[in-house]
């Protein structure tokens, strides 16, 4: 990139089960203010952008963005709603301020999952006519994704239940976290199954929540903060709709945004150029395939990784050192807050689950089921 | 922006009120087609793929995922971005953002609606607080009606000029062999027609449509090495308008609105003081006959309150010197997430000559499109023949 | 090429896609609602920077960027500022059923209020007994039978003084 593009300000709400005391504009505007009033910045002077993030369907109201374009700034001015997930929004916030259309981007993805059902939401991303009459969800989805992945690279129920045994445990330093604890392999494995071999504790639970970003041109990024987080790379890749079009197993649409990211940000061995991963796990499983289409491991090496604390909080490379998505975070926000994550340890500003002296993250996000469309997205301090 | 975006390309389906013979991907696929075949392209050569349409009117989530065979997204970059009825053209933007930052070199924006597909007017009134003003069930047809009540009181128009503009949608749409509503109607037929919410009748009002419209912009110098003739964007701008203030119906407002707002910031980076001298051409988002008034008082092709004198002296049938929406508009046909965009590729088509039987019988070298949607947004965009215009 | 007619039998799937929500009000909504209901007053909010006096009430005013402050008392009598007879039985999407039609609704400016309010109108849905700028006021359930949420309006009526 001839011109680059910075995180100047990250603002979340403490996640929580559900906040009956906000509406979904005034939950978006605790981020809004506190990231304005973190960098200084005003809306009419400084921000020409706004870009925020959730689904009219999550929000029970249509064109949902009506809702927070009074928050956010929209008013007589350009905000536009990615219908994803947020590293999308940042991927797209990003690509705005690099076509040299807008110079500060405010970033918002707010989603209240306790305010519907999950799994009628998730029901309706099935196609009508083939697949979802089956009934299936995303977690059903999800069941038959770990299935086939365990299957196929030999991955034990025990490798799974010890992601959300390290994740939950880091989730005990973040102070937005909000499903956290110390629990053994045995308590995980113990835990009522939903969808087999997915149990309660394998599945990120209904989060209501909100996260905001700034982002800003090389110039005002400079301007704003001493120390801004450079996007470096980014990359996004949709794979086939029908599971039955895809090997399971595999994540060949990830493998695509990280190829496209990593090419970018001229990273050639993932394993070692990067210093940490805040990635998209909505089930424990997740976190294993991800890392090998992030390129972290050969094909079916991601047990044997977690059985290494490699990707502990003090491994060689912490993997979701927050608590990740297990650690209670809404969809469609899920994305932006691992950005938001990956932004903060950059910045040495991830108080008690800060890793050591990270240069290099990457941030990845996931829309639709079994992670059909992938985005990734690579930050660093220089 | 860094770099100059041509539209290299673009395709639609025929618009209609029944596509009982395909689903959602066939018909999307039908107008991704039409937009290669137009720019002697394959989808190999597509860097990234950008879809939008209206969320859930279709009852699918994350449709851009369900679609991806008939877009063509299966191992593309891409994404999915929704801001209502203006989203055709915010995707139309969005692709500019993408050619224009320099990471990719030639872009497919998609915009649809299968609008038979779910109850259209149910989740339009859904546009409302659900606390507050959604039990009325006015969807838009009642917003209109109350932008039209409010015009007539204000400026002394009737239901004469509301008809008229009603016959000209659709004897312009006669000439569009993709519109819809094609109908050979007379302003005693409107007149005549059945009343919806008044002063609203069935011939004021825009169609629910079935369609798709795609196109493909590109770089610089891709688009002078594979396009004979592309359409340059020389200007966009969005303005969306806050939530509980629909200021739009009450015409006689002095506030800073979306419409006026966005047009002078277009005509400011552009150089415009007359933009009915300026523009040659304008396909404008008129979900309602009252709308296209409106728009032209707010774009200053006349002055306030004077919307309906300019369809009295026909100034902007297609052969008059300001024509308006030749294509037949929104009036004619409605897709709503493809809308947008069609107003885009309308003009695009009338800059390169080939809108066919609908193309204006004048020199076109720039034009300036709008659109309509949320609680009062709007996208403007304006195109040029060539660089220099 | 038109679209040919087509040879195959075609099948359309029925769905009904029925998703249930419990919206929060919010603090700002919150209030308007409970003056409503217990004290049948309609409460808007004022922008510390323009004075706009918004209803319904908000947390932040869109046009200055700031929060809004200080509560308004309105009404109950107003301005109609265009109205509309609607003949069609769109679903109401708050019950899934639609209205009987015809029916007149319109947009109201409360006294004191820079914002309009949508509401039914307890008028003769006829063209010639309503007009823009005609006066009215807002006729709310009985006390006893309020709920908190708008439908606590019945509808806005004629001022008969006029």
């Amino acid at each position: 990139m001839s011109e680059r593009v910075a995180i100047v300000g990250v603002a979340q709400t403490k996640f929580s089960p559900k906040r009956a005391d906000v509406n979904y504009s005034e939950m978006a505007y605790e981020v809004i203010a506190q990231a304005l009033g973190d960098t200084g910045l005003t809306i009419e002077r400084d921000i020409d952008n706004a870009i925020s993030c959730s689904h009219d369907i999550w929000d029970g109201q249509t064109i949902s963005d009506i809702g927070i374009t009074d928050v956010i700034g929209g008013h007589l001015r350009n905000e536009e709603k990615m219908a994803m997930d947020g590293s999308t929004a940042v991927y797209y916030a990003a690509i705005g301020i690099l076509s040299g259309e807008f110079d500060c981007t405010l970033v918002l993805a707010h989603t209240k999952m306790s305010q519907t059902s999950r799994n009628i939401v998730n029901n309706t991303a099935f196609d009508p006519i083939y697949t979802r009459l089956l009934g299936l969800d995303f977690t059903s989805a999800a069941a038959l994704q770990a299935a086939r992945y365990m299957h196929a690279r030999h991955i034990t129920d025990r490798q799974i239940a010890k992601v959300v045994v390290k994740n939950l445990a880091n989730a005990l330093h973040n102070p937005v976290a909000h499903n956290k604890g110390r629990y053994t392999i045995e308590e995980v494995l113990a835990a009522p199954v939903v969808a087999a071999p997915l149990r309660e504790m394998d599945i990120a639970p209904d989060t209501d929540g909100a996260v905001a970003l700034i982002m800003a041109s090389e110039e005002k990024a400079k301007r704003i903060t001493p120390s801004p987080v450079w996007v470096l790379g980014l990359g996004t890749s949709y794979d086939a709709h029908y599971l039955g079009d895809r090997d399971l197993s595999e994540c060949r649409a990830l493998e695509q945004a990280a190829a496209r990211a990593y090419r970018m940000a001229g990273i050639t061995d993932p394993a070692r150029d990067i210093d940490v991963i805040e990635l998209g796990e909505e089930f424990s499983y997740q976190e294993l395939l991800w890392l090998e289409g992030l390129g972290i491991c050969p094909r079916g090496e991601a047990g044997r990784l977690i059985d290494s604390g490699f990707t502990a909080i003090d491994g060689d490379l912490p993997v979701n050192p927050s608590g990740g998505l297990l650690s209670g975070v809404p969809a469609n926000v899920a994305g932006l807050n691992r950005v938001a994550e990956a932004a903060l340890q950059l910045r040495g500003d991830a108080e008690g689950h800060q890793v050591h002296n990270p240069r290099i993250a990457v941030a990845q996000g996931h829309s639709g089921f079994c992670g059909q469309h992938q985005c990734v997205i690579v930050l660093g301090r220089e | 922006m860094k770099r100059n975006v041509a539209i290299i390309g673009g395709g639609q389906t025929y618009h209609a009120a029944r596509r009982h013979d395909v689903n959602q991907v066939e018909m999307v696929n039908e107008a991704v087609r039409a937009a290669l075949e137009d720019a002697r392209m394959t989808i190999d050569e597509i860097d990234t793929v950008l879809v939008g349409n209206m969320e859930f009117f279709e009852g699918t989530h994350m449709t851009d995922c369900w679609l991806v065979d008939g877009t063509g997204a299966y191992g593309k970059p891409g994404l999915k971005i929704t801001t209502g009825g203006t989203v055709g053209a915010t995707i139309v933007c969005a692709g500019a953002h993408h050619v224009a930052s320099g990471l990719f070199d030639t872009v497919l924006c998609i915009g649809f609606e299968k609008q038979e597909e779910g109850d259209t007017g149910a989740i339009l009134s859904g546009v409302a607080h659900p606390l507050y003003g959604r039990s009325m069930a006015g969807a838009a047809v009642g917003y209109f009606a109350m932008m039209g009540t409010s015009y007539m009181a204000a400026w002394g128009a009737t239901e004469i000029h509301s008809a008229m503009v009603a016959v000209k949608a659709r004897q312009n749409a006669r000439k569009n062999k993709y519109a819809h509503l094609k109908l050979d109607i007379t302003v005693e037929d409107a007149l005549n027609s059945r009343m919806l919410a008044y002063p609203i009748r069935m011939l004021d009002m825009c169609p629910a449509s079935n369609g798709a419209c795609a196109m493909i912009l590109a770089d610089e110098k891709t688009a002078k090495d594979r396009c004979k003739n592309p359409v340059w964007i020389r200007a966009m701008d969005t303005a969306h308008n806050e939530q509980f203030e629909l200021d739009w119906r009450d015409v006689t407002t002095t506030k800073p609105i979306f419409s006026r707002t966005s047009a002078a910031r277009v005509y400011k980076q552009l150089g415009v003081n007359k933009p009915a001298d300026y523009f040659d051409v304008f396909e404008i988002y008129e979900p309602a006959t009252w709308a296209e008034m409106v728009w032209y008082e707010d774009l200053e092709l006349c002055g306030p309150g004077e919307g309906f004198k300019l369809i009295e002296e026909k100034r902007t049938e297609i052969d008059g010197p300001i024509p308006v929406n030749p294509s037949g508009g929104v009036l004619s046909t409605n897709c709503i997430g493809a809308s947008a965009m069609l107003r885009v590729w309308e003009a695009a088509l009338q800059i390169r000559g080939d809108a066919g039987e609908h193309q204006v019988p004048k020199e076109v070298r720039r034009a300036l499109t709008t659109a309509y949607g949320g609680t009062n947004w709007t996208v403007l965009t304006a195109l040029s023949r060539s660089l220099d215009d | 090429m038109e679209p040919e007619e087509p040879k195959q039998e075609l099948i359309n799937i029925p769905i009904t896609v029925d998703v249930p929500y419990r919206f929060a009000a919010g603090t700002y909504m919150a209030k308007f609602l409970v003056e409503l209901r217990d004290n049948g007053k309609f409460y808007g909010i004022k922008c510390p920077v323009c004075k706009r006096v918004q209803m319904p009430p908000r947390i932040v005013c869109a046009a200055c960027h700031v929060k809004n402050t200080e509560w308004v008392e309105l009404g109950p009598e107003g301005t109609l500022v265009g109205f509309t007879i609607m003949y069609l039985p769109l679903t109401d999407p708050t019950t899934g059923k639609p209205h009987e039609p015809p029916f007149s609704y319109g947009s109201v400016r409360l006294d004191g209020s820079d914002s309009v309010l949508d509401h039914f109108l307890n008028i003769e849905p006829k063209v010639e007994k309503i007009r823009v700028g005609m006066r009215v006021k807002a006729v709310l359930r009985p006390r006893e039978q309020r709920i908190g949420d708008l439908s606590d309006i019945l509808y806005f009526e004629p001022i008969s003084r006029q």
